[in-house]
């Protein structure tokens, strides 16, 4: 159902410095979000996260995944970790990079351009997020947006 | 175009399905067809259930292990302890050789009972109807094993999907064994269909997201349209087991925009609502989420 993830290296790679236990990692494009989110979703019930946050959860990653896949070369990678008492999702990308800054700090309106709403739901659902620069070339430094919840 | 057929009533996403549902799911593809069995198989462990898998006959245990086993040989421990079972319709109603429904229904209740026993939450099954030539089994009596199958679910932690090969079987027997199931299962993870309900509440199933979001936006604007004259239009999302960021704006801004409209009642559950109010929705005049339990 899934590919799995090529041996080989690629540029929207995580940060070097890792923690915690690793539950998933996946690289993925458009095609592949459904099964995304299956994953996510099952291994954050399996962590003993339950509903509502569950699915606050599977959403905020599905919009950082499909912000990558819309805006940064249409493809990009998740690694799913159990830090401490809480699932933390790192998704990075080789696109041309962004910083938390282009997220509008209060929700655009109904009639305004219809962008920057999923990440800035993210944003809202997370207990921790963030955006960090990538590790790609000077054209295209990649982005890593991490959201985290508790687990209790 | 949102569909208005029978069929379409007892439509779920296989996410949906709790203890005590028995669905049905139809495929012709060797491909597509691993995915709804994937899906119930992965989440019904994520859920502390034990899982059978009874396979079509012809496919080998090595390919449905290697279908399901994705990332990284990750059922393996699940199989190890007894979690997960990979097992055969002849296994299961061994020592007997002769299916009948109440032998059968007889030994998935005792292993539901089992499965309780062992500290599982319950008991989940994927029977690919394959089994039925490769036991000589009349058609008519696995119908009528599915019509009366009752008491096997009611108040019971036992969950089962029938997935029927349409290539297989008589189209009108699939027909007639999907109405005979109390739900039917999307096909594909990531489908959305839209249901237009007799009294035309427009109903949205499976999965609105980005890739979904001109359908959604599509079927919104044509169920306006069609209740126009009337000047309401109830929307439900309570057969969606996702709503992307991208969905519920369109739902709110097409609202916003329907002036001709007095009310646009948005049936929703708790998370859906809470979804709808963060993205503006108290801000939409004649808009009015409601939560609600069940189907459509």
């Amino acid at each position: 159902m899934l590919n799995p993830e090529p041996a080989g290296h690629d540029r929207a790679k995580a940060p070097a410095e890792e923690s915690g236990r690793r539950l998933l990692q996946r690289r993925f494009t458009a095609r592949l979000l459904p099964q995304l989110r299956l994953l996510v979703e099952e291994c954050a019930a399996r962590e003993g996260l339950n509903e509502p946050r569950r699915g606050e959860f599977v959403l905020a990653v599905d919009e950082i995944a499909g912000n990558a896949v819309e805006h940064a070369g249409g493809a990009g990678r998740l690694v799913l970790r159990r830090v401490g008492d809480e699932l933390e999702c790192r998704i990075s990308d080789a696109g041309p990079g962004f910083s938390e800054a282009v997220i509008p700090e209060l929700l655009p309106g109904l009639d305004g351009a219809p962008k920057g709403r999923g990440l800035w739901l993210a944003r809202l659902v997370a207990d921790r997020f963030a955006v960090a620069p990538g590790t790609g070339t000077e054209e295209a430094q990649g982005a890593v947006v991490t959201v985290a919840v508790r687990l209790r | 175009m949102p569909a208005r057929d029978a069929l379409s009533d007892h439509l779920i996403p296989v996410q949906r399905l709790r203890p005590g549902d028995h669905a049905f799911v139809g495929y012709g593809d060797d491909e597509v067809r691993w995915e709804t069995v994937t899906a119930f198989v992965r989440l019904g462990l994520a859920r502390g259930e034990k899982v059978l898998v009874l396979p079509c006959p012809d496919v080998p245990e090595e390919e449905v292990l290697a279908r399901i086993d994705f990332p990284s040989r990750s059922t393996v421990r699940a199989r190890e302890r007894g979690q997960l079972v990979v097992t055969s319709m002849r296994e299961l109603i061994r020592p007997d050789v002769e299916f009948t429904a109440a032998r059968q229904m007889g030994r998935l209740s005792l292993a539901t009972d089992r499965a309780t026993a062992e500290g599982y939450t319950g008991l989940r099954a994927f029977i690919d109807m394959g089994w039925v030539a490769a036991l000589g089994a009349e058609v008519a009596t696995v119908a009528r094993r599915e019509t009366g199958a009752g008491a096997l679910f009611a108040g019971r932690p036992y969950t089962e999907v029938c997935a029927y090969d349409r290539r297989r079987f008589d189209r009108s027997m699939v027909i007639a064994m999907e109405r005979a199931h109390p739900h039917a299962v999307l096909e594909r993870l990531g489908s959305l269909r839209a249901v237009r309900t007799p009294d035309e509440v427009l109903c949205f199933v499976g999965e609105a997201d980005g890739a979904n979001r001109a359908a959604f936006v599509r079927s919104l604007e044509i169920a306006l349209a069609r209740t126009a004259a009337t000047r309401r239009l109830t929307v439900d999302l309570t057969r969606l087991h996702f709503l992307s960021v991208g969905c519920a704006v369109g739902l709110l801004t097409l609202a916003r925009g329907a002036t001709g409209h007095d009310l646009v009642e948005v049936r929703c559950d708790r998370g859906q609502r809470q979804m709808l109010r963060r993205l503006g929705a108290d801000a939409v005049p004649r808009l009015a989420p409601r939560e609600a339990v069940g189907l459509c």
